[in-house]
């Protein structure tokens, strides 16, 4: 009788394909994006994730022929992400079938585009992703898919995007992403605690408690992972059932 | 048969259409007076704030002619779709709804439990309340995806056919003879949300 828990298999795409690399290095390749979200919407998926992580200019005519492949046979809400720089950048996405955008780098190189972005589509369709990386005593925020370290504190711009307008943080620890040991409980129940919008947690998931963890421990609304769904170590209708068996509400 | 999409402007209304047209249905968008002509069935999909949607719908000069298929023809409202149907909104004191419902729109309580979100985001159960034809092949207690902060809370309950939970109850399907509206996006509820819209395509009401 509440909302559920929203398990969300990501895309990480370039050029086309679906890619996977370890601790944001050594990029692999790992099929078709539109074949992959047919099948992660047929096996239960609450939403679609899809990062392009090249987004270079060149890149972005496929991604958008991509986005709009994907919108056309799947109908469960569609995030897309990656080098989203202006309010046109978003408006071609949604265009094209998104229905939410993430946008990461460009939210702290010019932070007047979440509350723009947000104002003219909704708070609903904004999505701010935050990479971080933990430093002796804090969360630092890195940009450029986790090249470069920024002078913010992840808790604080989580706040702060908030503040502008983001409907929703996608938060991915750095320290976890690619490692499958786990998701940073501690990182997201920090900001689970202070944050009024949902919280989207992402990188670690290696085994299926880990993803039950992340919504117990870390107290995320939302749990997002990558190459276990994809390479189907663990199944989307797995991780519900152990979820349930926890007495977390899900759909199905 | 082919069915309106209206669009005023400020609100995603392809993945409406995407849906639709998936379905096999022959979709026009509907954005000035005259694109009401040929229209057998119209779907208003929205998703932010009635009082600058009923503007924008005022200044396009569609208000007249959406009244006047509402009254006769099947319509279909969805989220924001829903609450112009309504006389007014907490929201907004200025711009008047459709009124096809006297009631008002009003904002979720602020939540006891604080862990309680809003806007309401994400997958939750419908209940129904009582039968109809766009229920066909569905059933109670399945879950629908919502994106909103205004609701339906106050209506005579002949015309309430679904109900939902979010820190308090409020109307997520309501009707009167040719018009249903959804607080949800059938759109965007995968399987269950397409046979929904299927069963619009089929509805003669």
């Amino acid at each position: 009788m509440s909302l559920t828990i929203r398990i969300i298999p990501c895309l990480d795409v370039r050029g086309g394909r679906v890619v996977k690399g370890i601790n944001f290095k050594d990029i692999i390749d790992a099929g078709d994006p539109a074949e992959a979200a047919l099948r992660y919407d047929q096996e239960g998926a609450d939403e679609i994730c899809m990062l392009d992580i090249d987004a270079s200019y060149e890149a972005r005519s496929t991604t958008l022929e991509t986005v709009e492949k994907i919108a056309n046979q799947v109908f469960i809400p569609f995030t897309v992400g990656g080098g989203v720089k202006s309010i046109k950048d978003v408006e071609i996405l949604l265009k094209s079938g998104a229905d939410k955008v993430s946008i990461n780098t460009s939210a702290i190189t010019n932070p007047k585009l979440i509350s723009e972005a947000s104002k003219e589509f909704g708070s609903q369709c904004i999505v701010v992703a935050i990479d971080a990386k933990y430093d002796s005593e804090n969360w630092h925020v890195y940009t450029h898919g986790g090249k470069n370290k920024t002078e913010l504190e992840a808790l604080s711009w989580a706040k702060e995007v908030e503040q502008l307008g983001a409907g929703e943080i996608l938060m991915t620890s750095m320290d976890k992403d690619g490692t499958k040991s786990g998701f940073d409980n501690m990182l997201n129940s920090k900001l689970a605690n202070i944050l009024k919008i949902p919280l989207i947690a992402s990188g670690g998931a290696g085994k299926l408690n880990h993803l039950v963890d992340a919504v117990k421990l870390g107290k995320a609304d939302a749990v997002l992972a990558a190459s276990i769904f994809h390479y189907q170590e663990i199944s989307i209708k797995e991780v519900k059932k152990a979820l349930q068996e926890e007495g977390l509400s899900t759909r199905l | 048969m082919k069915i309106g999409v209206i669009d005023y402007g400020a609100s995603n209304i392809f993945s409406v259409v995407r849906a639709l047209n998936s379905l096999g249905a022959k979709t026009s968008v509907v954005k000035k007076p005259e694109d009401f002509n040929g229209i057998d069935k119209l779907v208003f999909p929205g998703q932010g704030s009635m009082g600058s949607c009923m503007s924008r719908l005022n200044e396009a000069e569609m208000t007249i002619p959406m009244k006047e298929f509402i009254e006769e023809k099947p319509f279909l409202g969805i989220c924001l779709g829903l609450q112009v149907l309504f006389s007014g909104s907490q929201e907004s004191t200025e711009e008047k709804g459709l009124g096809v419902f006297s009631e008002e729109i009003k904002k979720f309580n602020s939540p006891k439990d604080t862990k309680l979100k809003i806007p309401h985001m994400g997958w939750n159960q419908i209940d129904f309340s009582q039968d109809h034809f766009l229920w066909n092949g569905l059933e109670s207690g399945e879950d629908y995806y919502f994106v909103h902060s205004y609701i339906s809370c106050e209506l005579k309950e002949e015309f309430i056919y679904s109900k939902t939970e979010h820190g308090q109850t409020f109307n997520s399907a309501i009707s009167k003879d040719n018009i249903f509206a959804t607080q949800f996006h059938p759109e965007k509820s995968g399987k269950l949300g397409l046979k929904f819209l299927e069963n619009f395509l089929n509805w003669r009401p």
